[in-house]
């Protein structure tokens, strides 16, 4: 079982148990998020993503949730006693990151800079909620972020 | 927090086969008194991101045992710390580091136990269960000269499987490895077990 | 699920129940719900801003909506809500949690026919249709849905061990069975990524006598 993002292929990840991770967490992060007319994860950021670009637009998106999302929601999660499933998940997604290598090949260009607009609308969506309201949404966003990657999945 | 005069746990280690780990380390004796140890966690996300953070290990928050199976606790196949503190009424000791972190995959995979036994013509395998972690790559042939292989996976242990409908009066062998997907590894194949298939099929 | 303070617990369990893609919006009359109290359902994909009414289900009694053609696409989100009306108190509106029916949905057994022979059974699993529509519009298989859904295929044998079969494809077949014999079959569809696993499909069968001798 592996994820391939195009030529980027990721093992020793079980997506089932970052599923069950996200369960236990799913509404009383969700709940958190009282905005429902606002979607950072947008259709137009995942929808017809290529294998190409799949693999900058899957590096750029755990990057950000690693180093910023993750980083900032954590001290809500230890009061939500959810720290176990939250560890699940981003020591999975540092597995999968520190697997990911985007091609760096100029004749890849266009296709890094399609899957950078696609995250640049994430970020924006992102950078223009109040930072904390920003972080509840995103984190629970994480399923939307899951069902994205499944498509890459392959048992 | 209390005045740490207790002395920390010492020689922490991790001792992994077949995905079950378990933290041991040595104990911190009182005379007549009973001493507990508290072990905590951190992933390799906690100790770059937020190393102040450490998770209380699901199962030894207290414990007397002189060790703690940290398996649940293992959810990903990245580098773990783990720490672990005495507690004596309400004196504490200093934490104690494991030296090294530990990674799921460097647990030991041992060739999985299996019966083999024939039913009728049926042959049957019976393996160990390992839990949900792991599949069974199970071989078996006809014990002639120039006989095919045949391959099967078998999803889960414990459940006696049939293998294959066979030939009366002929020998048949099997032997059988574990796989761990989540570490992509693989053990040693069993030893072959051999079964001699008897006369006309029995009534089933 | 919230929106407003209930204080005159008029409104509970505002949920959605999800079998094969069939989405149905269920809730509970609160303490002080009568037979008189009415319900109006409305829902929304999660990002939007507009809610819109359910209609046929507005001012009903009843407890519950089949929203399955308003959600029917598996991989949105959505979200629903039902304000109840009573007379003499306010009314009450309450929401789901985020609904996505890719992650809620349970899968119900499969349909199968199980045919004996004499020293083997055949086991055919038909295909599930789904209310979830292709792009082009026709209506979409639970296979087509879950890439990793596979069958998995129990032959118990008096109870001493089993025979497996498992695959993606339809049509399986135990052999070198016992002929005139009774055997208990069952049959599950599971699609691991979700952790999804249906109940199983049983059929009893006997394998037919041998009149060759």
């Amino acid at each position: 079982q592996e994820f391939r993002f195009g030529s980027c292929q990721v093992t020793g990840v079980v997506l089932p148990e970052l599923w069950e991770a996200f369960w236990t967490m799913k509404n009383t992060v969700q709940t958190q998020d009282d905005i429902t007319s606002v979607r950072l994860l947008k259709p137009q950021v995942l929808r017809n993503v290529s294998d190409a670009e799949s693999c900058y637009l899957a590096h750029s998106l755990l990057k950000f949730y690693l180093n910023t999302v993750f980083k900032n929601y954590h001290s809500k999660i230890a009061k939500f006693k959810v720290l176990r499933s939250f560890s699940t998940l981003a020591n999975n997604f540092i597995v999968i990151m520190s697997q990911l290598q985007p091609s760096k090949d100029n004749s890849m260009l266009p296709i890094s800079e399609s899957a950078h607009q696609r995250f640049l609308l994430f970020r924006r969506a992102f950078k223009q909620l109040d930072t904390e309201v920003a972080l509840v949404k995103a984190f629970g966003e994480v399923d939307i972020l899951l069902t994205w990657m499944q498509k890459f999945y392959h048992l | 927090d209390a005045v740490s005069v207790l002395p920390a746990p010492q020689n922490l280690s991790v001792q992994s086969t077949n995905m079950k780990h378990l933290l041991m380390w040595n104990p911190v004796t009182r005379p007549g008194e009973t001493v507990f140890y508290c072990v905590e966690y951190q992933g390799e996300y906690e100790s770059l991101y937020m190393s102040h953070i450490w998770i209380p290990s699901s199962q030894c928050s207290s414990t007397k045992s002189l060790e703690c199976d940290v398996t649940d606790d293992i959810t990903a196949t990245v580098p773990y710390n783990f720490r672990v503190k005495a507690m004596l009424g309400s004196q504490t000791s200093a934490w104690s580091n494991l030296e090294h972190p530990f990674n799921r995959n460097a647990t030991v995979l041992t060739p999985p136990r299996m019966e083999v036994t024939e039913h009728g013509l049926h042959l049957v395998i019976e393996l160990e269960d390992l839990g949900p972690q792991f599949e069974f790559l199970v071989v078996y042939w006809r014990r002639e000269p120039g006989a095919a292989e045949h391959v099967k996976v078998v999803r889960s242990g414990d459940i006696p499987v049939h293998l294959e409908t066979m030939e009366s009066g002929a020998m048949y062998c099997v032997k059988a490895q574990a796989l761990v997907k989540a570490i992509g590894r693989h053990s040693a194949f069993s030893q072959p077990t051999c079964v001699e298939m008897q006369g006309e099929s029995l009534p089933l | 699920a919230h929106t407003t303070v209930d204080i005159s617990g008029l409104l509970q369990h505002v949920k959605f129940q999800s079998s094969n893609f069939e989405n149905i919006l269920t809730w509970d009359g609160g303490p002080t719900s009568t037979s008189d109290t009415v319900y109006s359902v409305e829902y929304k994909k999660y990002g939007e801003r507009k809610w819109l009414a359910k209609a046929g289900c507005q001012r009903i009694t009843q407890k519950f909506c089949n929203l399955t053609m308003e959600t029917r696409n598996h991989t949105e989100f959505y979200y629903a809500k039902v304000t109840a009306v009573s007379a003499g108190v306010p009314p009450v509106t309450k929401m789901t949690d985020r609904f996505s029916s890719l992650q809620h949905t349970t899968i119900k057994p499969p349909d199968v026919t199980c045919i004996p022979k004499v020293r083997s059974i055949q086991m055919l699993v038909h295909p599930t249709l789904t209310p979830v529509l292709s792009e082009d519009g026709h209506q979409l298989t639970l296979e087509e849905i879950f890439h990793d859904l596979f069958y998995r295929l129990e032959l118990h044998v008096n109870h001493t061990y089993q025979m497996h079969l498992e695959g993606k494809q339809r049509e399986y077949e135990f052999l070198g069975l016992t002929p005139d014999t009774e055997f208990l079959g069952s049959i599950t569809i599971l699609t691991p990524i979700l952790s999804k696993e249906s109940a199983p499909y049983v059929c009893r069968v006997k394998t037919l006598p041998d009149r060759t001798w």
